[in-house]
């Protein structure tokens, strides 16, 4: 055991902290906010001209892709540094993690030339994937999807529907997944394709979320103003876009989703809250009351901070166990209840300790720190839903930590 | 950063498990629940072959001066398998001594901890139950070379087994200097000792102990006078941080052993373990012990740092506190009325785990705590950081 961080890792959060308060300025941050990109930036999905400035220069720095191998565009530097860097800059609604990306899963089973060819593109941000899983009636039971992919020659043709494909419509590319065998049992049938999005037969239909009118603030928990529906009409591409094999993307991509669960920005928009609110009631009055002497207030903003330890913890028992080059049974589904969970539960206890300012939304006057806490109110439970709801990580808890039985 | 264990501390666990297995029967537990000093001692003397009293002792008294998280680890244990053995009282006591006693009283009392020919306890609570300064009334009188004591102790864990008991005294009015707090070793043999059981939900032994002019040598003085508020202060942190693990370690076998009945007890066709209702259940049990287990560690870890863990203490009490408590009355929800009954054994963790939730602070005092922290410090806070960042570096 060992609960500190080297002299090394100390002086890097140092380097990057310095970084960032010399880069960080009213323009860019004006910029950021003009965006509405909910939690915050991250290379390549924005289009604003001083972020992907800063950007550039984060990359100089070494600070983009830092625990992915170098012959594919990373550092090739260990995953701990990766979080410090993260963790620091998402403090600053600056994401960069490759969770989400498809990057996690492509480096474990993709082939060496789609490696080649993705990832460095991911780290930069030239790439960006499209998240083609959810389908109208296959949500937390993601493997009874029905969009279908069929084999033509040296091609597959892709017919069928995805919901909740949020970046679709600024996404360079879909990571897909799709029904190869009808005939197998349902989570044994299914492959994972990665293609462009101005591939012929792709329709992309906005769906706008609560968080649109008015926008979110930066920073918001799932404050992402649009979502989408994409549909694919006989699309055709090539059979080498394949990732990993045929019938074998159910195991993939739990693969990449077990890495995407893993790391700062999970356990941050979580608990990011925490921090704000103590700092917000150490610094305002309202005509003299004071929320930090309350003495209900006070026990509340103790629980939920040592909540958020718990949240920490476990995110770092889930690096500890990576770093070991072990796998998870079921501490990655752990971080995954406790987080989104924890989340809400702070979400809710802020609007009780702002009471009437808590429901005021960015814009409106008397707002708190524009609104935010509003909008994270709307957006905090989302955590909790996608990329497995926690109902369905309990049973993950339960089932593979607990070897509890089916029936 | 690193939360897994490393062989070695694997290793201590392993040992402990197995040794405790293999002594230590529920037959045992029960039974010392009945016995005058509550403890075997034989058992004890086979926990110093172990090493376990010295375990966090310097060498020097013939201790391993390993790290504290090893003793959390032996502690974990001891909870697990309700180990009829005065480890906590004792080891909280020692740790004090070996750090701000003098060389003498050092010498004249570690050894034989060390070697398992004796038991300590402190005593801290007084009427007002909180673990503050203020609340100690009980007095020390310096008088020629020696001090004398008059007052009452409240809850002090394990005093009918013990040879020595640390009390935390009054010797000065608190000012702005100090709190007026001093600390003495004294003999449970002294004159002017009495002690009246209490009857506790764990039905170990806890005592209310009433000093009438017992007098002590100067020499068992720990610490300077009326400067011991902050020794007191350490004693009661490691004491808590220590508790935890205790705590944490039985609440996992209770939990593991509701889970194991879920997997047998069948009901409306199937093992009630394959209900998700009980399944959840049991996840939140596993994420609770967890968190409580990272808790635990990143504040003994710290202590073993020599770095400021008062903090971190409370955080794992406040949360322990709440989820054991939790956890061990689900334990008992999935077994049914079974687990009411005094001759099937799931009682005899609940009844402790739930006694210790109470002990060393509440969820409320210690919340207060980290409040105060958060909150009464300038400067801002920032997760994962120590509390309070006085300035953002």
């Amino acid at each position: 055991m060992d609960f500190g961080y080297s002299p090394e890792q100390e002086a890097l959060r140092l380097e990057v902290r310095a970084f960032i308060a010399e880069n960080m300025n009213d323009a860019v941050r004006a910029e950021m906010d003009s965006l509405s990109e909910g939690f915050g930036v991250s290379p390549g999905r924005h289009s604003g001209g001083l972020i992907n400035d800063l950007f550039k220069k984060i990359g100089a720095r070494g600070w983009l892709g830092i625990s992915y191998p170098k012959e594919y565009g990373g550092q090739g530097g260990d995953r701990m540094t990766q979080y410090i860097v993260e963790e620091e800059f998402a403090r600053d609604n600056i994401s960069l993690g490759l969770g989400g990306s498809g990057a996690p899963a492509i480096l474990a089973a993709g082939t060496e030339e789609q490696k080649r060819y993705f990832i460095p593109k991911l780290i930069s941000g030239e790439f960006s994937f499209a998240l083609g899983f959810t389908e109208p009636h296959a949500g937390a039971d993601l493997a009874s999807l029905q969009c279908r992919a069929v084999r033509d020659g040296d091609e597959y043709v892709i017919n069928g529907q995805k919901m909740y494909t949020s970046s679709a419509h600024v996404s360079t590319h879909i990571y897909l997944m799709a029904r190869t065998n009808p005939n197998l049992p349902k989570h044994r049938g299914i492959s994972i394709f990665l293609f462009p999005m101005d591939t012929p037969g792709i329709t992309v239909r906005p769906l706008w979320t609560i968080q649109n009118d008015p926008p979110a603030p930066i920073g918001t928990t799932y404050g992402t103003p649009r979502t989408n529906e994409t549909f694919f009409d006989d699309v055709r591409i090539p059979a080498s876009c394949m990732l990993g094999r045929e019938n074998e993307g159910w195991r993939v991509g739990a693969l990449g989703l077990n890495l995407d669960r893993v790391g700062a920005a999970r356990y941050l928009i979580s608990v990011r809250r925490d921090e704000d609110i103590v700092n917000f009631v150490k610094r305002n009055k309202f005509d003299g009351y004071s929320p930090a002497s309350d003495p209900a207030i006070r026990d509340k903003i103790a629980e939920l901070w040592i909540e958020a330890q718990v949240c920490r913890l476990m995110t770092m028992r889930s690096m500890s166990i990576v770093e070991h080059g072990g796998n998870f049974t079921y501490e990655g589904s752990a971080e995954k209840v406790w987080a989104p969970e924890h989340g809400v539960r702070t979400t809710e206890a802020i609007s009780q300790m702002l009471g009437p300012y808590g429901q005021l939304l960015n814009g409106s006057p008397h707002a708190v720190e524009r609104g935010v806490y509003a909008h994270n109110l709307m957006g905090a439970f989302q955590s909790g839903i996608n990329h497995g709801s926690t109902q369905v990580m309990r049973d993950q808890v339960a089932r593979r930590g607990l070897d509890m039985p089916r029936k | 950063m690193d939360t897994t264990l490393s062989e070695e501390e694997v290793m201590v666990r392993e040992t402990a498990r197995k040794f405790l297995e293999a002594e230590c029967p529920t037959k045992l537990v029960r039974e010392m629940e009945k016995d005058p000093k509550g403890y075997p001692p034989a058992l004890w003397k086979q926990a110093a072959e172990l090493g376990w009293q010295g375990l966090a002792l310097p060498e020097k008294y013939g201790g391993s001066d390993m790290p504290l998280t090893y003793l959390g680890l032996v502690l974990e244990e001891v909870g697990r398998a309700l180990a009829p053995l005065p480890l906590h009282s004792t080891v909280v006591a020692a740790l004090a001594i070996a750090r701000d006693a003098n060389e003498e009283l050092r010498s004249a009392v570690l050894p034989a901890v060390v070697a398992g020919d004796a038991v300590l306890t402190w005593a801290f609570h007084e009427q007002n139950p909180l673990l503050l300064p203020e609340a100690v009334q009980c007095r020390a009188v310096a008088d020629g070379n020696d001090f004398v004591i008059n007052g009452t102790k409240l809850f002090v864990d394990n005093y009918v087994a013990a040879d020595h008991c640390l009390v935390v005294c009054r010797t000065a009015p608190a000012s702005a200097a100090n709190a007026g707090l001093s600390l003495f070793v004294v003999d449970t043999g002294s004159a002017g000792l009495s002690q009246v059981p209490l009857v506790t939900l764990a039905k170990d032994k806890m005592s209310e102990v009433t000093f009438q002019n017992v007098r002590v040598p100067q020499g068992n003085l720990v610490g300077a006078l009326n400067q011991g508020a902050p020794i007191a202060e350490q004693m009661l942190e490691q004491a808590t941080a220590l508790l935890c693990a205790q705590m944490l370690g039985a609440t996992r076998k209770d939990a593991e052993m509701a889970i194991e009945w879920s997997k047998f007890r069948k009901a409306f066709g199937q093992p009630i373990g394959a209900f998700q209702s009980i399944q959840h259940m049991c996840a939140d049990m596993l994420m609770w012990i967890d968190g409580g287990n990272l808790l635990t560690y990143e504040a003994l870890w710290k202590m073993d740092q020599g770095l400021p863990a008062g903090v971190e203490a409370s955080q794992a009490k406040a949360f322990c506190n709440e989820k054991c408590e939790a956890a061990v009355r689900i334990c008992q929800g999935i077994h049914g009325g079974i687990g009411f009954m005094m001759e099937f054994d799931l009682q005899l963790w609940y009844r402790r785990v739930c006694a210790w939730t109470m002990r060393l602070g509440t969820a409320y005092e210690h919340r207060a705590k980290v409040a105060r922290a958060l909150l009464d410090r300038p400067g801002r806070v920032i997760l994962g950081r120590p509390v309070p960042v006085v300035a953002d570096a």
